[in-house]
């Protein structure tokens, strides 16, 4: 075995790296990973990026990418090394999540009623009229608890000296919570005597908080509601984790053409013995394609009547429908606002600072810096259609240049961060990789966010886009409490 | 329980029966056709008969040899009813039913999915085919003892026990067709000569021929064989026993009573049949009536349970 260190060629660049400080010296937080992992030696490590991987494809963990030879179900991509968050600096950005999530839902519920931030000057009121998410079908509504974001995945990204920015919030229907879970059953298989060690917070009992949030929202008390997982079908690049989160909370896994609604107005599903009502729908699909009543009327995965029933108050639809106004890029640069404006408190977790087209003079300022910046269109996610000026040709710049002045409402620009990286297994050796994280926080009748969540890693040398349909791979996440 | 989850447990259940009947009827044919003396009028045309595809294989073919006629069983994408096509069909089955049966079902057919892909070059050669197959045979039967020793007999195990038991009986008739070559007044000197093997081969398709044996004491004569197959109460890949085990499922499951009415008069239709008395061509149109049947009764289970009538 060769005794030099793992860490030999390992070399962090400019960017803010996880685990070695500038120096070289590993993080404390870290001090126990990295030992370990210069006991194993390299040979080792990769004996076991094997068995995870040879696990990964046996327990069928995947996920769909769409290609020109039809859907390819590809296995999860996963990396060894896992990425750690101190405890205490965990517990300060759990509770701004849950500060975030609550005025984003008190900006949801005041935008389809009485709209006093946008009547106080605070939002231009054409920003809503020409979002994309914004659906005029849901003026009036009033959601239980006034929460419409029940489930939320925001995305954290760690820049400059170490510091926590939200990227954006993800509040339409967000994915990779089941991954989060699964990377961990892999990494109790690979590491054991590692995590038995040291004391690092469980993630397997988001099912459960999401059971009891979604039991929560039950329009009538009973019992045991009945909750359904509405899922667009198993072409859908997320099957995987509707499966997985239906068959652990014990819910029925559903599609459109299983839910029928009636003319008093509740939803039911076809089962061998006849029609069964249902209370609460978890919902994956998107709000256009949920009832061809209301929206896209050739939608063949919603289900007719859907709008009328939740109207009427006989079923929930978590996220609720429109909850994804919130979610446009534009309306991110005014999150801080709302923290002020609805809850009176400091915003906890800061935004990237975003220039946006909308305005002439920021519009303007982000033509002249293309190359330099990050350009986002404000309602698209999964990482398509964005421009990462730094890393763009002439050519790509000179088309975002045509479609910005084509349509400024539809653009964000942020400064191009430098995202913090982690020791990634890459071939032979250990190199740095730029990573974010998406927590999820989940709002009901209480609030809940995950310990960490899926951190997702760029597996180019060099690249800043960490989405999995784009190429890139996730990591387990251990938020770890050093105090004995 | 879901209409949907109950049709993809029923075809899931399906696929998997389709997916072990054609390993083992290729095994059971090369065995035979290596045995046979040249100038027999048996080959592998009769196989792509039986399993129903032979138009379809003559669209695509020009000579059936036993590469085409392997690699169009085996490993074609384009035949539906090849094995990998009908595994992956039962993958993408289990994939969707994962919250209804044990997580070693899941990964059992998985796995076994997995290797077939992964050395589907195997089924080119004789001795590595033998051994593919052989293994898939297994995978199979480690599933159905998942499920047997660790499912509940709740709703789910028996749309499993449904489909399985359908496609079954449904398979062994169409196995029985080998009798109507095999019992043919013009057949050659040749295929008189080499009858008790072929009768054995048929058994033996069926995993039948040891409970056969203990059965019947004779010398092993078609008519038996035949009548075995279709009337016995008590061998799971007999005809009878196939619908009396859907019997018993359709019972247990709500709104079964047009059902009920539907397979009663079926069960004693077959025990009135006569094989005996029956020639060839009468066999034939028995057997074809049967899969009618089977048919009918596939329509009625759809209709009374499923989402798609």
């Amino acid at each position: 075995m060769s005794t030099h260190s793992i860490w030999s060629n390992y070399h962090t660049h400019k960017a803010f790296d996880e685990m070695i400080d500038h120096q070289g010296t590993t993080r404390d937080t870290c001090a126990t990973l990295g030992q370990y992992l210069q006991t194993l030696g390299m040979e080792t490590i990769k004996g076991r990026l094997s068995a995870a991987e040879a696990a990964i494809l046996e327990m069928g963990i995947t996920f769909t990418v769409y290609s020109d030879e039809g859907n390819i179900d590809r296995a999860w991509p996963y990396d060894i090394i896992p990425r750690l968050i101190d405890f205490h600096e965990w517990k300060s950005i759990e509770v701004g999540l849950k500060q975030r999530l609550k005025a984003l839902n008190c900006f949801i519920n005041d935008v389809y009623n009485e709209q006093h931030f946008i009547r106080d000057g605070f939002l231009p009121p054409d920003l809503i009229e020409s979002s994309g998410n914004f659906r005029k079908e849901c003026i009036g509504m009033q959601p239980k608890f006034g929460t419409w974001a029940n489930i939320c995945g925001s995305d954290l990204v760690r820049a400059d000296e170490g510091k926590v920015y939200v990227l954006e919030d993800n509040l339409r229907v967000p994915s990779g919570v089941s991954y989060m879970i699964e990377n961990r059953v892999i990494t109790k298989r690979v590491f054991p005597e590692l995590l038995q060690n040291l004391d690092i917070l469980p993630v397997d009992d988001y099912p459960t908080q999401l059971l009891e949030m979604l039991s929560s929202l039950a329009p009538h008390s009973t019992e045991r509601p009945q909750i359904a997982v509405l899922t667009p079908g198993i072409y859908n690049s997320a099957y995987f984790e509707h499966a997985f989160l239906a068959q652990q909370m014990g819910a029925e896994l559903v599609e459109g053409s299983d839910l029928i609604v009636k003319n008093d107005d509740c939803v039911y599903m076809r089962t061998v013995g006849g029609l069964e009502k249902v209370d609460v729908i978890y919902r994956r699909i998107d709000d256009l394609f949920l009832d061809p009543e209301v929206f896209y009327k050739d939608s063949a995965l919603g289900v007719k009547g859907l709008m009328r029933a939740w109207k009427a108050g006989n079923v929930a639809l978590a996220n609720a429908p429109g909850a994804g106004v919130a979610d446009d890029k534009v309306i991110y640069a005014y999150v801080p606002q709302m923290i002020k404006y609805y809850l009176n408190e400091e915003p906890i977790l800061p935004n990237v600072p975003t220039y946006l087209c909308s305005d002439p003079e920021q519009c303007q300022y982000v033509l002249q810096h293309l190359s330099e910046l990050v350009v986002k269109p404000a309602n698209e996610s999964g990482g398509y259609g964005m421009l990462v000026g730094p890393h763009a040709t002439q050519k790509e710049i000179q088309q975002f240049h045509k479609l910005i002045t084509h349509n400024p409402r539809n653009y964000i620009a942020q400064p191009t961060l430098a995202l913090s990286t982690c020791p990634t297994l890459c071939g032979d050796e250990l190199q740095p990789r730029h990573i974010d994280l998406r927590p999820f926080i989940l709002q009901g009748e209480h609030s809940f966010v995950t310990a960490g969540g899926l951190t997702r890693v760029a597996l180019r040398s060099g690249s800043l886009v960490v989405n999995s349909s784009q190429g890139g791979g996730s990591k387990d996440t251990w938020i770890i409490n050093r105090e004995q | 329980m879901l209409s949907r989850s109950a049709e993809r447990l029923y075809w899931l259940a399906r696929y998997l029966e389709r997916t072990e009947n054609t390993a083992r009827l290729v095994s059971a044919t090369m065995n035979l056709i290596y045995d046979l003396p040249f100038g027999v009028e048996l080959g592998w045309h009769n196989l792509l008969n039986i399993c129903g595809v032979e138009a379809a294989f003559n669209q695509r073919y020009k000579t059936c040899s036993e590469q085409n006629a392997i690699h169009f069983l085996l490993t074609d994408m384009n035949n539906p009813g090849s094995l990998l096509a009908s595994l992956t069909i039962a993958r993408e089955n289990i994939r969707t039913s994962r919250e209804m049966m044990p997580d070693e079902a899941w990964e059992q057919v998985n796995e076994m999915y997995l290797y077939a892909k992964n050395n589907l070059d195997q089924v080119l050669h004789r001795r590595e085919r033998a051994l593919f197959l052989q293994e898939i045979m297994r995978g199979c039967q480690r599933f159905t003892g998942f499920i047997a020793g660790a499912m509940s007999r709740n709703a789910s195990y028996r749309f499993i026990s449904l489909g399985r038991n359908v496609e079954r009986a449904d398979m062994t008739t169409r196995i029985m067709d080998f009798g109507t070559i095999l019992l043919a007044e013009n057949r050659s000197h040749m295929m008189r000569e080499y009858e008790t093997m072929l009768w054995i081969n048929v058994l033996k398709s069926l995993s039948a021929l040891l409970m056969y044996r203990k059965q019947i004491r004779q010398r092993i004569k078609g008519k038996e064989v035949l009548s075995y197959l279709l009337k016995n109460p008590e061998f799971p890949g007999a005809v009878h026993h196939c619908l009396l085990e859907i019997n018993d499922c359709i019972q247990q499951l709500p709104n079964c009573k047009e059902l009920a009415d539907f397979i009663d008069p079926m069960i004693v239709e077959i025990l009135e049949i006569n094989i005996g008395e029956t020639t060839p061509a009468q066999l034939r149109i028995t057997l074809d009536t049967l899969q009618a049947q089977f048919n009918d009764l596939h329509q009625q289970i759809s209709a009374t349970w499923f989402l798609s009538p």
